[in-house]
């Protein structure tokens, strides 16, 4: 597997035009929890016209479908408006492009849960706000969400608190 | 009658350090990692994940098919 650049990727949608918001794990570091993960998940419009701004930067990246990656199998438009998981590897690293997150919240739906921040380098990225990851990850209760739960719920406790 | 140097140790055992903010959370977490990212700018933060991401991707290239 390559390096992966989170930064890179974010700023080819960014500068791409696509519409979408960060979730998951690197949506919890950016809010400050010290959490680990491998993957950029982001939950893009499924609009006509930000999945075409969203497929031409997914080729701008290489992007194929993570789990053949030999075959080189491109996600098409009809897969990107749908409302399901589109796991990929691309050039910056592993992406998943979700079509909604948690009973089935859409972007437009996670938009008043989002706040602007910049990831580096002046790329300004939405990015779901920590106390929504937390009242999703206790709404799906699966193993991997209650293992981290402390440690956001903690986050969230000492942000609110005022120490960031 | 008890010296001042007594007095002082009553004291701390009593309340070691009472402006000292807690280093776990009853659940376990290190709040003190924590407070440290809270610390950090959003960029830094993602700069932090990203350097200890490529890392480990680094190790497992090192160890592959081990």
């Amino acid at each position: 597997m390559p390096d992966s650049d989170f930064l890179a990727a974010l700023r080819a949608l960014r500068e791409g035009g696509v519409e979408f918001a960060v979730v998951g794990g690197l949506a919890a570091v950016l809010n400050g929890a010290p959490v680990s993960t491998f993957d950029l998940d982001i939950v893009p419009a499924r609009d006509e016209h930000n999945v075409a701004r969203l497929l031409r930067v997914l080729d701008s990246i290489d992007a194929v479908y993570r789990i053949q990656p030999l075959r080189r199998l491109k996600p098409a438009a009809s897969h990107l408006s749908s409302p399901g998981h589109h796991n990929l590897i691309t050039s910056c690293g592993p992406l998943d492009v979700l079509g909604t997150i948690g009973g089935g919240l859409t972007y437009e739906d996670l938009l008043p849960h989002t706040i602007e921040l910049e990831a580096g380098s002046g790329v300004r990225v939405r990015v779901l706000t920590l106390e929504k990851i937390v009242a999703l990850k206790e709404e799906l209760a699966g193993e991997k969400d209650l293992a981290v739960l402390p440690v956001l719920r903690r986050t969230l406790e000492q942000k609110q608190r005022g120490s960031g | 009658m008890p010296t001042h140097g007594v007095k002082l140790l009553q004291a701390w055992m009593t309340d070691p350090e009472p402006q000292s903010p807690a280093e776990y959370s009853e659940d376990g977490v290190d709040l003190t990692l924590i407070r440290w990212m809270l610390s950090l700018t959003p960029a830094e933060r993602l700069q932090f994940l990203q350097r200890q991401v490529n890392a480990i991707l680094a190790i497992r290239r090192l160890n592959a098919g081990q």
